[in-house]
């Protein structure tokens, strides 16, 4: 008799969990009336493959309930179709099923394993099918890791990118750009590092679908059991989350898949009162939200009363006033959901996590749970700005432009700014995040941010640049600091924190900031003024670019990429002139600058290429593009942009 | 064994199963908006570690100037402790004397003078809650 190694058994019990959530879906679908075309199929072959596991790792009692279930089948395979009332049956014996999986193995097996045979079970498989299918043949080629080992690469390769850094900082950037075969190399180097790190920390994400698996029948049995018509609807299954975080998530989740259901949806009868659809709607779904993701839990229930919603308008959040133990919006406890006490906890679990519990409700129609969850341990493209003597990361999806300030005026005791004809309130950063300020510059650059709702434009003392940066959590220490995603590690060795983009938005109404008033207000452009198109797949460039022509009086408009570009001259042809880079995704500057060329109705259109000083081939295959004009981004400076640009277009 | 340090004139001590290491205290990049008792953040070979102002936590009277980072471990739980000097490294007899923080284990007359034992997973759990909580 041998010892089936302790790492077999939690595949097996990983994989036999991924099986029985597929025969649970499966069940609930023909219940549902909806049931897949080959569904009987599908709950024997899964059946199937079960057995022959749990033969194999002497898992006997599943070994023997997969096979009752096989034999049960049996008849509705020759009929092609599953009566319904089998489905009920079948689904109590899953739970059996999933209670022996979690079980203990009965015997370890030696020749099943080498035989790969069932083992306990007297073969009665029916003739023309298959021997139990081995262990781990239905993942193909997937291997699965301890979270532990893809930490312990990521932090490697984390290191080893800030090594590069510090390396390339040591050479100096100088030196760096003067050499063009050290520049390729180094530039090789940051490429593959990069890509390696990409692989690690893609091994860290797993879909969002990974758990909600065992949500469909917990949902289906609550609903019974509450006598209420339910149904439950999962979406963005493909979002990708760090494992850690799912395994923190599903008991929030149940928790606020329990309440929705004991307490936010009404009975059938009280929906057709209400003259709502008997049928409820409670929707999962996840989705990322710039460098976040957000779970959302909804229901098309009664809501809050408009007591609490009064409440929670006078408090500022719907989710501390329910947090608050003792409260429940229907007014009693069942033993399914205690809604105060549970929901406190969901929220202290979801800070633990570094995340945020979200809340809205509209009394009678339904209530929203977001948890907004940040990722522990991702790679951010930040903007790097300085503020009181200190860099600052911000996620760059946040950032919906830089501008400079000009001249702020004062609506109710707030500075605010123009941004577009538009009134924006003024921020300081160091004023939202508590740091001591010192004093702002004269027009200083301003991170426009949040939105339509609640658009706000942070200032700094400086705009860096942007970089990817791999984001560390602050450690369980700091954990809850509300104000940071994490901090990195940039090249110089040194650390810069990473603000939480929401944080910023939601805080900079109590901080204005104290800007010196300016008597420079920036003309509107007038509307018969050239128009430019910007093309950069650098955010930091492009907005440079764009705020010395848009100063210079130009209409502006930007495209991250030449496919980009060329979706916007063919939307609206009435542009004058294109800036463009050369290296970017999707389409290149000569990509971008060869289709221009090659359309008839555009092919005069004069562009402008910015580029860093390349290789002598690609000088000579940009000599050769035939583009109007070329500005150096070594050399770059506002005076020979505008001087270039006027002498193309005479204006 | 324990690893002492001093803190001004006052000497404390810390069990060597938290001891992760001592180095030079270095660059220390502040966190706006963190507890008083947060200097900022070190990072120790590619790991980012919050730096506890010991001196403060413990209430100790006058500005102490640290010189060195104690990095100490409960768990999960990492950080660095800013203090003046490591001075001794060694045995110490088990605690007899009661002493009026929840941060000490309690502490030990060595030599006529007063040396006491520093609660790690207390120090490290200090900062939890209220302290990083949002502004009103």
């Amino acid at each position: 008799m041998s010892v089936v190694p302790p790492a077999l058994v939690n595949i097996f019990r990983e994989e036999a969990h991924e099986r029985l959530a597929e025969i649970t879906a499966c069940l609930l679908a023909v219940e549902a009336g909806s049931p897949p075309a080959d569904a009987v199929d599908l709950l024997f072959r899964q059946a199937h493959s079960l057995k022959g596991g749990a033969s194999m790792v002497g898992f006997t009692k599943v070994s023997t309930i997969a096979h009752a279930i096989e034999d049960a089948l049996e008849p509705a395979r020759t009929r092609g179709a599953l009566a319904p009332e089998l489905v009920e049956a079948l689904l109590r014996v899953t739970d059996e099923l999933r209670r022996a999986v979690d079980g203990e193995p009965a015997v370890a097996p030696d020749q099943a394993i080498a035989s790969g045979k069932s083992n306990g079970v007297p073969a009665v498989l029916p003739s023309g099918t298959e021997p139990p299918t081995v262990l781990g043949s239905r993942t193909g080629n997937s291997v699965r890791l301890a979270t532990e080992k893809v930490d312990r690469l990521l932090d490697s390769v984390g290191e080893a990118v800030v090594q590069r850094r510090r390396v390339a900082h040591l050479i100096g950037a100088q030196v760096i750009d003067a050499d063009e075969l050290l520049k390729e190399e180094i530039d090789r180097e940051e490429d593959l590092l990069s890509e390696l790190q990409d692989a690690a920390l893609e091994m860290r994400m797993l879909p969002f679908g990974s758990i909600t698996g065992r949500f469909p029948r917990a949902v289906r049995d609550l609903a019974l059991a509450e006598g209420k018509a339910i149904e439950l609807r999962l979406s963005g299954v493909e979002t990708q989350i760090d494992r850690v975080l799912l395994d923190g998530l599903v008991d929030p989740i149940t928790h606020l898949l329990r309440n929705a259901i004991a307490h936010g949806i009404e009975r059938p009868e009280a929906r057709e009162h209400a003259g709502k659809p008997r049928l409820a709607q409670l929707i999962l779904h996840a989705e990322s939200r710039g460098g976040q993701v957000a779970i959302e839990v909804r229901d098309d229930g009664r809501g809050v009363s408009s007591e609490l919603a009064d409440e929670a308008a006078r408090r500022g959040s719907l989710a501390d006033v329910l947090a608050e133990a003792g409260f429940s919006t229907a007014g009693r406890v069942t033993e399914l959901a205690g809604r105060g006490v549970g929901l406190d906890a969901v929220k202290r679990q979801i800070e633990s996590l570094s995340g945020r519990l979200e809340m809205d409700s509209a009394p009678g129609q339904g209530m929203r749970v977001t948890l907004l969850l940040p990722v522990t341990l991702a790679r951010f493209n930040v903007l790097i700005v300085e503020r009181a003597r200190q860099r600052f990361g911000i996620p760059l999806t946040s950032v919906t432009e830089v501008v400079a300030v000009g001249a702020a005026s004062t609506l109710e005791e707030q500075p605010h700014i123009d941004v577009h004809g538009e009134s924006v309130r003024l921020s300081d950063l160091a004023r939202v995040l508590d740091a001591e300020p010192t004093e702002l510059a004269q027009a200083p650059p301003a991170l426009v941010m949040g939105d339509a709702r609640s658009r706000v434009a942070i200032a700094c003392d400086r705009v860096l640049g942007e970089e990817d940066v791999v984001v560390k959590s602050l450690g369980a220490t700091l954990v809850g600091a509300p104000r940071y995603l994490g901090a990195a590690i940039l090249g110089d060795g040194g650390i810069m924190l990473i603000v939480d983009p929401e944080y910023l938005v939601r805080n900079a109404v109590r901080s204005s900031a104290a800007v010196r008033r300016t008597i420079d207000v920036p003309l509107p452009a007038p509307a018969a003024a050239p128009r430019i198109l910007v093309v950069d797949d650098q955010f930091v460039v492009r907005e440079l670019e764009r705020s010395i022509l848009d100063a210079a009086g130009y209409r502006v408009l930007t495209a991250c990429h030449g496919r980009e570009a060329l979706e916007a001259i063919a939307e609206d042809g009435t542009f004058d002139l294109v800036v463009t880079d050369l290296q970017m995704p999707e389409l290149d500057g000569l990509g971008l600058l060869a289709a221009i060329r090659a359309d008839p109705i555009h092919a005069t259109l004069p562009v402008v290429i910015v580029t860093s000083r390349g290789s002598g081939k690609n000088r000579r295959r940009v000599a050769d593009s035939g583009a109007n004009a070329y500005i150096l981004k070594e050399e770059f400076d506002q005076r020979v942009l505008l001087e270039t640009i006027k002498r193309l277009i005479g204006r | 064994m324990y690893l002492q340090i001093r803190l001004k004139t006052e000497r404390y001590a810390l069990s060597l199963e938290h001891l992760i290491e001592v180095v030079t205290l270095g660059e220390v990049t502040p966190v706006p908006g963190a507890p008083v008792t947060v200097l900022g953040l070190c990072s120790l070979r590619g790991e980012i570690l919050p730096v506890l102002d010991l001196g403060r936590l413990l209430v100790i009277r006058g500005a102490a100037t640290p010189r060195r980072l104690v990095i100490v471990a409960d768990g999960d739980r990492r950080a660095a402790l800013a203090v003046e000097d490591v001075t001794d490294f060694g045995q110490l007899p088990e605690t007899t004397e009661a002493v009026d923080s929840p941060l000490l284990r309690g502490g030990v007359i060595v030599e006529g003078a007063l040396i006491s034992v520093i609660d790690v997973p207390a120090v490290l759990g200090s900062t939890d809650g209220s302290t990083v909580s949002e502004p009103a």
